[in-house]
């Protein structure tokens, strides 16, 4: 294909600033149509693919709970049950229950009591002047 | 400033003659002929007007960035790069990207040899959320129907009268790709890449100028109001799945495309993968960081006006006007095509064709945009952005397929 191709550039090199599609050789037709072509099937194998991908991963999934007995013999998992925007909702409800569990507070309040360790440092009766007034 | 250093330029003739006078009356060195000497050193003795020209465009391109926040992080290391690769010196003291031996031909090297896109690639993989194709693959075809961008710059390229590999090479515009452009161009028209890659980040930087009046003309007032389903919860499994699928099945398809689309892929699963998230972190901040930094600068300071403005270059930004337009109406014509197959509530928002081009996420914003003009409510981005990822695997396998038939 190089070979022809390169004859092909030799031939046809002739940098007009004309375009014409009448100039272009049957191997350009070729890989372009062969080309673009290719791109498709690709992209249709990998749509093939990606549609049945979650089909079998549910089967899978669906066999697995029913052995370990989490859905009932009869029940089916629907492919596609909870949308995206279900899940943010999801999420989002969470997030914010989680952060405005924080608001909710007893209300009682104590007095911690610390206890230290005496130390002339930090004792009360070194750091004040002692005067009598 | 641009009259100044024109008249600067031409103080540096008079100060020439006045150089080879001196030279030719006295033999020992005065303070003039030293002066005279350091002045034929300096970019204003040796500064042409294409020198000017090609400065106005890399200033050009830094406003562009600045002024309207037009792919900044590109157009400010090409348009310095632009700069840098303009300035007039005397050759033979490795100073210029072309030169062996220089800073910037090091660096440069990386661009020629085809490292840094591939690079790029895994820097995408690793920031590249795959769930809005998984959860609907359909949407898979776009990508590869806006790749007519490709194949027809290739046949306007060969019609103008570029040789089968400079019309690849140029062709890849149409994919609306810079790392794919500058990769294959690498292989193909190492001549040209400058040019192309020129072209192709250009007109990545003007989607958002290019698209919008496209999609108003293809596409009717009515099929812009569709409102499309939500996408599905993509599982874990389904994205781990994805990347491992895709690398296998694509690369088999087109192994040229195995830089590309093999470190694409190799960055999606270290994010999705979840257990090395240190890595994805490094792939997607750092790494891609330093080698955008290296290949806009390198890339820009490829354009050297005495490489770069020929009438060559000018048919290059031609074709890839043509080509980004063709790409973007490929992608719309071929989603209101599939629309007439779709059952009624399936139906897709034909607008999301636009954004089968693969400049990510410009023009899934585009398409966005662009929605929320027509119904406030109607927000396709995330529609938008799985034929904006089938676009970029869209165009690395086509990039593959000209590799394989051209090199």
């Amino acid at each position: 294909m190089l070979q022809y191709l390169e004859l092909q550039a030799l031939y046809f090199n002739k940098k007009t600033n004309k375009m014409n599609l009448l100039d272009v050789t049957s191997g350009t037709w070729t890989i372009t149509f062969i080309g673009w072509g290719i791109v498709f099937v690709a992209l249709v194998v990998l749509v093939i693919i990606f549609t049945n991908v979650p089909k079998i991963h549910f089967a899978l999934r669906e066999r697995q709970l029913r052995r370990e007995g989490k859905i009932e013999k009869d029940e089916t998992i629907k492919l596609g049950s909870i949308t995206g925007e279900e899940s943010a909702a999801i999420a989002m409800a969470l997030y914010m229950f989680q952060n405005e569990q924080h608001d909710e507070e007893s209300g009682i309040i104590t007095i911690k009591r610390i206890e230290r360790r005496y130390s002339p440092w930090s004792s009360k009766i070194y750091t004040l002047n002692n005067r009598n007034f | 400033m641009l009259i100044l250093v024109a008249m600067l330029i031409g103080l540096g003739a008079i100060f020439n003659i006045a150089e080879m006078s001196a030279a030719n009356s006295a033999s020992e060195i005065t303070a003039a002929s030293g002066l005279a000497q350091f002045w034929a050193f300096t970019g204003f003795a040796n500064a042409t007007v294409q020198h000017l020209i090609m400065i106005v465009v890399g200033l050009f391109f830094i406003f562009l960035a600045v002024k309207y926040d037009y792919e900044p992080l590109l157009l400010i290391p090409i348009g310095t790069g632009i700069l840098m690769g303009n300035i007039p010196f005397l050759i033979g003291y490795k100073i210029g990207v072309y030169e062996e031996g220089s800073v910037l031909n090091y660096l440069y090297f990386g661009v020629k040899q085809g490292v840094y896109p591939p690079l790029i690639f895994l820097g995408i993989g690793a920031m590249t959320d795959f769930s809005s194709l998984i959860s609907n693959p359909k949407l898979f075809l776009l990508g590869a129907a806006a790749q007519v961008g490709i194949f027809a710059t290739f046949l306007g390229a060969s019609a103008l009268g570029f040789t089968p590999q400079e019309a690849g090479a140029i062709g890849i515009i149409g994919g609306a790709d810079g790392p794919t452009a500058i990769f294959l161009s690498s292989k193909l028209a190492p001549h040209l890449m400058g040019a192309i890659a020129i072209a192709a980040y250009s007109y990545m930087a003007l989607v958002p100028v290019i698209q919008p009046p496209i999609i108003r003309l293809i596409i009717p007032k009515k099929e812009r109001l569709i409102k499309m389903k939500p996408p599905r919860a993509v599982s874990k499994t389904e994205k781990i799945i994805f990347p491992i699928l895709g690398l296998l099945l694509t690369c088999f398809i087109a192994p040229s495309a195995l830089p590309l689309l093999g470190m694409l892929f190799f960055g999606n699963i270290l994010k999705e993968s979840g257990v090395t998230e240190r890595l994805a972190d490094t792939a997607r901040n750092s790494l891609i960081n330093i080698v955008t930094i290296l290949l806009g600068l390198t890339v820009g300071a490829s354009t050297q006006a005495d490489y770069f403005l020929t009438t060559d270059s000018l048919k290059i930004f031609g074709l890839g006007a043509v080509s980004f337009a063709v790409a973007t109406a490929g992608g719309l014509l071929f989603a209101r095509l599939m629309n007439v197959f779709l059952k009624k509530d399936n139906k897709i928002n034909p607008m999301i064709g636009a954004a089968g081009v693969s400049a990510v996420p410009d023009s899934a914003r585009v398409v966005q945009v662009e929605g929320i003009k027509s119904d406030p409510n109607n927000h396709l981005l995330m529609h938008a952005m799985a034929p904006n990822v089938s676009g970029v695997i869209g165009s690395a396998v086509g990039a593959g397929i000209l590799l394989a038939f051209l090199l």
